[in-house]
């Protein structure tokens, strides 16, 4: 893949720099400003880019700002945002344009090499991934706990993975079931929680993103 | 103790001091008998015509004008008698016609000049006699030797006083001497009623202001925790968290490298490096906590400071003299203190800088002296305004004594309560 980089912390550039190299990636641009991700990602149209959220000058918001306006500009330009922290206001302001390509993760998920990779390379293929932090606190903060209570615990783990983006495959490798258990999973919980059903992965997540958020 | 009676007599009678103060007096009476007469008059015509419109545009004029006066007696005050104190702040205005007549009238400020001025009538009108008197006194008792054979044996014109033989008058015109040289005593003794006075009814600090100071004492201390609390957060995110994520990554890609068939010269770099990331990591979060608090404080303020000298490389010369230890609290105010002026004393110059710690009447006193070029000035947002601003939040002060050319001494108070 292509990739930039927009990170503000010197060692952590370089330290992802290193790892996509290493991997056999391209990095085209690393660059430590919103103003520059702007720039280099308009000059080199990257796969995807792995943004910072905060960065120099107020070191508040400003990679989701310049991702919202790229993703406004270049319509479906994938961005995974990079945090120390989650804020799921940023994650649904992120995900707000439901075009899918992007991701929310947390910095510590690095460590584990591949499954960051991974991550990034489906945020690249247009799908939607969201650290399961932001999905656990997106569950602590909707208002619908008497919808989610009617669910079993099994179905409510299928359902954090599906916000996190996870296709059925990966959910029924993950949770050591058939694809047929899963597929059925799924629809219980969409009867249950009465969501519209949707063709593909993406706009799946989004419908249970959206029914969290409600 | 005579030896230095005699300068010490001779002085006052040329200091400055003594001129204005006699000034005050002299000028005082019929100033303030004129303004009197203007305020009461106004004050019985405004209060006749209020039963007319035209009354209350009067009344606001008389309370406004006492207004002025007070300041003006305020600022003379300062001029003549030495006393500062602080000009009343502006009243606050409500919008509305009747509001605005409402506080105009109701002003306090300028009801309590009022006061002053009828408070001050008498009093004036005392001290002016009384000095005018004395110095007549004094004057043809000098002169009385001198004109004694004018006179022809008859009394004085001024006080009836008489004597039989010339040589009787030089006692006389002794005790005029003595009159005379007392002057300054007395003078500053009858103006020290006035100084009450300016400072108990025209510049009485009322709680108001107290309670503004407070509030904006308390808002400085809130701001500045979290100014605090946000430069820790920073501090933390960009160095030991940003060098964890790194340490985590190159570990995670040498666990990966050493599950498959990773080269060996790979995975040695990257666990090298792992480890200067997590070195780093240990030594800001270090410097973090120290900042936070230093360790060396709980040893004291003495061996605190000693060790933030010798470890910032600043040549200072620390001397802590303390019968007791102040409560942690202080303590932490004093140290970061000193450690902000060192720092700022070290950007100016590259002398050694001299640091006191002392007692000074119920106040812990820190003094830092520096050779430098002088000329140090509180700014705004500057960092000995901020040192001032936190200062404050204790009820301590600071005190900046910066001439051009230096040398810069600066000392600050911290009161010694918890």
């Amino acid at each position: 893949m292509r990739v930039v980089i927009a990170e503000d912390s010197a060692i952590l550039r370089a330290g992802l720099v290193e790892l996509l190299n290493l991997r056999g990636h391209e990095v085209v641009a690393a660059v430590a400003d919103g103003d520059s991700l702007c720039a280099a990602v308009r000059e080199h149209r990257p796969d995807v880019s792995i943004v910072d959220i905060r960065m120099p000058p107020t070191h508040t918001d400003e990679g989701l700002r310049a991702s919202i306006a790229l993703r406004a500009e270049l319509p479906g330009c994938a961005i995974l945002l990079f945090s120390q922290y989650v804020e799921t206001q940023y994650a649904t302001e992120l995900l707000a344009d439901r075009a899918g390509g992007v991701g929310y993760l947390l910095k510590d998920r690095v460590a584990e090499v591949s499954d960051f990779l991974d991550a990034l390379g489906r945020v690249a293929d247009g799908e939607t991934v969201l650290d399961p932090e932001v999905v656990s606190q997106l569950f602590t903060a909707t208002r619908k706990t008497d919808a989610l209570a009617g669910l079993t615990p099994r179905e409510r783990e299928v359902l954090g993975l599906m916000a996190e983006g996870r296709s059925n495959s990966a959910i029924a490798a993950g949770l050591f079931l058939s694809a047929g258990s899963v597929e059925k999973y799924v629809s219980s919980i969409f009867g249950k929680l009465a969501l519209p059903q949707s063709e593909g992965d993406n706009r799946r997540v989004l419908a249970v993103l959206r029914y969290l958020e409600s | 103790m005579t030896t230095r009676l005699v300068p010490r007599v001779l002085g006052a009678q040329l200091s400055r001091a003594y001129w204005a103060e006699l000034a005050w007096v002299l000028i005082g009476a019929p100033l303030t008998l004129v303004f009197t007469v203007l305020v009461v008059v106004g004050l019985f015509l405004g209060i006749g015509l209020s039963l007319l419109t035209i009354g209350l545009p009067v009344l606001i004029g008389v309370v406004a004008g006492a207004r002025l006066i007070g300041a003006a007696h305020i600022g003379l005050a300062r001029a003549l008698l030495g006393t500062t104190v602080t000009p009343p702040a502006r009243p606050e205005l409500r919008p509305g016609l009747w509001n605005g007549v409402k506080s105009k009238i109701g002003d306090p400020i300028g009801w309590r000049s009022i006061a002053y001025l009828l408070i001050r009538l008498p009093l004036s009108f005392v001290e002016f006699f009384l000095v005018v008197t004395l110095f007549v006194y004094a004057v043809s008792t000098l002169t009385y030797p001198l004109f004694w054979f004018t006179l022809n044996g008859a009394a004085m014109p001024t006080f009836d006083l008489h004597v039989d033989s010339w040589p009787l008058t030089l006692p006389l015109a002794l005790t005029g001497l003595a009159v005379l040289l007392a002057m300054p005593w007395v003078v500053h003794g009858l103006t020290s009623f006035d100084r009450l006075l300016v400072r108990g009814v025209l510049g009485a600090e009322d709680l108001s202001k107290r309670v503004r100071d407070l509030e904006r004492s308390r808002a400085t201390a809130v701001d500045d925790a979290t100014r605090r609390l946000r430069r820790i957060e920073r501090d933390l995110h960009d160095g030991a968290q940003a060098q964890l994520v790194a340490l985590a990554m190159k570990l995670g890609i040498a666990k990966d490298e050493l599950s498959g068939d990773g080269d060996i010269a790979q995975v040695t770099a990257l666990v090298t490096a792992a480890h200067a990331n997590a070195k780093q990591a240990l030594v800001e979060l270090r410097d973090l906590a120290r900042g936070i608090h230093p360790a060396a404080l709980d040893a004291g303020l003495d061996i605190a400071l000693s060790t933030l000298a010798a470890g910032s490389g600043i040549d200072a010369r620390i001397t802590v003299t303390l019968p007791s230890r102040p409560s942690p609290s202080i303590e932490t105010i004093a140290y970061f203190t000193v450690a902000e002026l060192l720092t700022n004393a070290a950007k100016h110059t590259s002398a050694a800088i001299e640091v006191d710690v002392g007692i000074f009447g119920d106040g812990l006193r820190l003094v830092v002296r520096d050779g430098g070029e002088g000329g140090a000035r509180p700014e705004r947002g500057g960092g000995l305004a901020g040192i001032a601003e936190r200062l404050a939040t204790v009820d301590g002060r600071l005190d900046i004594d910066s001439p051009p050319g230096g040398p810069t001494v600066i000392s600050a108070e911290i009161p010694l309560r918890t």
